[in-house]
């Protein structure tokens, strides 16, 4: 092979995982480095490779994170020695388990599952994903054509937060509750990232409190910050699904009640929103997780909704409305 | 349409690539022998791609004991059969199974497939279930909690997929946003959806044209028996939901710069958004006044229109005109009790 001609980055890594798959004892640093296809041609035999030594570390980091199990292991006689480590991907580990195939009915439907992160910070990953479920050799079969389903994450906070749950490391943010005039700093450990209606939410136990909380992600306020420390402990396997049956419950026993205008648009979409029910009267009951939330949704219809209960929603209505005219009216138009 | 992401310039992303070029191997082994056109195919990327992979596959290999790539420790490929654009492996090296899932993977397909166990003709609970179960185990490391509610859907939603599938027309009563309501009759080609919202796309026989209606302004639907004219592989479509690029209106939005995606498409990808001073600017079209309307009222302290003055004017009338329906002001602003989420 011709040493002078540059190596593309997929083929310098894609070369040091067939070496580090194909060896059973690991390779030190110093044999990947003088030996695989993309770092040999620049490694100085003696010489100083420090930022030959840095491109590695990236690659690896890059490796694990496809989900490759890149192992570092320590040298029995010679531990603490970082020259001695050795590197390595246990076959076993690497390969899918031989008896997890999909159908072709399975191959679509996660086509599809995929499809729904096609924009925003899941998509890299859902498209290496149907990378790997092709690999497979199974093509789809042809129902569900016709949807193109899409999960958006337009919350700033999504992929920080993400990251740090897979990370296991606690995270720093401000956060803004309604009503109040300054966002507070909160120190949590991240136990799951939760999609109810619509709406993304962080459930996470609070450092200061020692305790269980959910946080709006649009409600936090500029960067998350991930710290060094690890998560005090492992997150409850269903911390998910509990936070989802939490915003369930609040949902189910909250309810509002709305008059709305007939023939407007208000009446049309809240009385087809999930669970509200229409009264004879012309009113609609409601149910709503969050009253804020519920005040913004509201305000936006203007004169075609009216709410008549509970009393802090008519309060927290009329206060985005006041504010609305405020932010609107101005010397130029005042004429 | 998945098919979409990989469009013929390949992979952008190193990792992309190395994905790619781990998961050809396996896919090459268990064919024996493939066309370049039908792993093109299969993989939905051009067939250069898959001969630019073949080709680097072929010279790759693990280094021997003295540290030199000798020929019998590369893979190796049948060349005259890939002359003839047939892929034939003849020596493999190390790898010859798909890699596993990483977490993060195995994660968002398992939300993904939560989200859509809300649609027609989809799989029971405990099929989902042993499916999200087998992607779990075929993770590298336990997928981490994001979890997604299954999309909302109304009773409209499985007549229209209903629709969809048997390639009739459909009837219904619209009603836009300016409460005007009237029968419309189209050719149903896509249900779009973004997070609980669901949207029809479809070829409207009174406009002559591609339309987008949210299905909770659809009222009095009726499944034709009049198979469609326009059929959904006719007729593209794009992956934004509304265009604006036709709309003569320039309005000035002012918001806070976090909330540039609650604005939703009302600022297309690719709009330019200047800072001033706090605060984010940005000019956006728009066909009429009553759309953004609503916006801005339903983000009070968050977003609000600074030109042009018929605008703002709008969005004052449409709060003062809601504001007219209640008592006057006796109580006063009160915070206390309201049930808000992190009531920490």
């Amino acid at each position: 092979m011709n040493s002078d001609a540059p190596v593309a980055v997929e083929e310098r890594l894609f070369s040091l995982v067939l070496a580090l798959v194909s060896t059973e004892i690991g390779l030190t640093k110093a044999e990947i480095l003088g030996a695989v296809q993309g770092y040999r041609q620049k490694f100085v035999p003696g010489g100083d490779n420090s930022s030959l030594e840095r491109q590695f570390e990236r690659d690896k980091d890059d490796i694990r994170e496809l989900g490759v199990p890149l192992e570092t292991l320590e040298s029995p006689t010679d531990p603490g020695n970082n020259q001695a480590l050795r590197y390595r991907i246990a076959k076993g580990d690497y390969d899918l388990p031989s008896d997890i195939t999909f159908t072709p009915e399975e191959t679509t439907l996660l086509n599809l599952a995929a499809m729904v992160w096609r924009e925003g910070s899941l998509s890299g990953e859902s498209r290496r994903a149907l990378l790997k479920l092709r690999s497979l050799g199974t093509e789809g079969s042809k129902q569900l054509i016709g949807y193109a389903p899409r999960i958006r994450t337009r919350d700033a906070a999504f992929a920080p937060l993400t990251d740090a749950l897979d990370r296991g490391v606690l995270v720093r943010f401000s956060y803004l509750k309604p009503g109040e005039q300054n966002a507070r700093e909160r120190t949590v450990a991240p136990t799951a990232v939760v999609q109810h209606q619509g709406r993304w939410y962080l459930q996470a136990i609070d450092q200061k409190a020692d305790a269980p909380r959910t946080f709006l992600l649009s409600r936090i306020v500029g960067p998350v910050v991930a710290t060094r420390a690890a998560t005090p402990r492992p997150a409850s396997p269903t911390a998910g699904d509990d936070a989802l049956a939490e915003l369930d419950q609040i949902w189910r026993t909250h309810v509002a009640r709305v008059s709305v205008r007939p023939g407007t648009d208000a009446e049309s979409r809240l009385g087809k929103r999930r669970g509200s029910i229409r009264h004879p009267d012309g009113t609609i009951s409601l149910h709503y997780t969050d009253l804020a939330l519920l005040a913004d949704d509201l305000a936006a219809f203007g004169p075609e909704a009216v709410v008549i209960s509970p009393p802090t929603l008519v309060d927290a209505v009329r206060e985005r409305l006041l504010a609305v005219v405020a932010s609107h009216s101005d010397a130029v138009d005042a004429v | 349409m998945s098919a979409d992401q990989t469009t013929s310039g390949g992979f952008h992303h190193a990792q992309d690539k190395l994905t790619f070029l781990l998961s050809l191997v396996p896919y090459l082994i268990q064919q024996t022998q493939v066309s370049v056109h039908d792993a093109a195919r299969h993989f939905g990327v051009s067939e250069e791609t898959i001969r630019e992979a073949v080709l680097l596959i072929a010279v790759s290999g693990v280094p021997g004991s003295d540290s030199n790539y000798q020929h019998g420790d590369l893979f190796d490929i049948d060349w005259d059969a890939f002359d003839q654009n047939e892929i034939i492996i003849t020596q493999l090296v190390a790898i010859d199974d798909s890699p596993r899932f990483s977490a993060r993977e195995a994660s968002a397909l398992i939300a993904g497939l939560q989200y859509l166990q809300s649609l027609p003709e989809n799989v029971d609970s405990a099929a989902y279930s042993s499916l999200a179960a087998k992607l779990a185990r075929g993770a590298s490391e336990t997928p981490s909690q994001v979890i997604v509610s299954p999309a909302a859907t109304n009773e409209s939603f499985a007549r229209v997929g209903d629709a969809l599938s048997r390639g009739v027309q459909l009837e219904f009563d619209y009603r836009d946003s300016r409460g005007q309501s009237e029968r419309r009759r189209v050719d149903p080609l896509r249900l779009d959806s973004d997070n609980d919202d669901w949207y029809l796309r479809a070829w409207c026989h009174s406009r002559r044209s591609v339309r987008t209606f949210r299905l909770d302004r659809i009222d009095a639907l009726h499944v034709t028996d009049l198979a469609i004219d326009h059929r959904p592989s006719d007729v593209h479509l794009s992956d934004s939901l509304f265009d604006t690029s036709g709309e003569h209106t320039t309005v000035v939005l002012e918001f806070r710069p976090e909330a540039l995606g609650l604005l939703g498409e009302f600022v297309p990808e690719g709009t330019r958004v200047t800072r001033s001073g706090d605060m984010s600017r940005a000019s956006v079209r728009v066909a009429h006044f009553h759309g953004l309307t609503r916006l801005v009222a339903g983000l009070a302290g968050v977003a609000r229109v600074v030109d042009p003055p018929e605008a703002r004017q709008a969005a004052r009338r449409w709060a003062l005109d809601a504001l007219a329906s209640y008592p006057d002001a006796t109580s006063s602003e009160t915070t206390s009790s309201e049930t808000t989420i992190a009531n920490a």
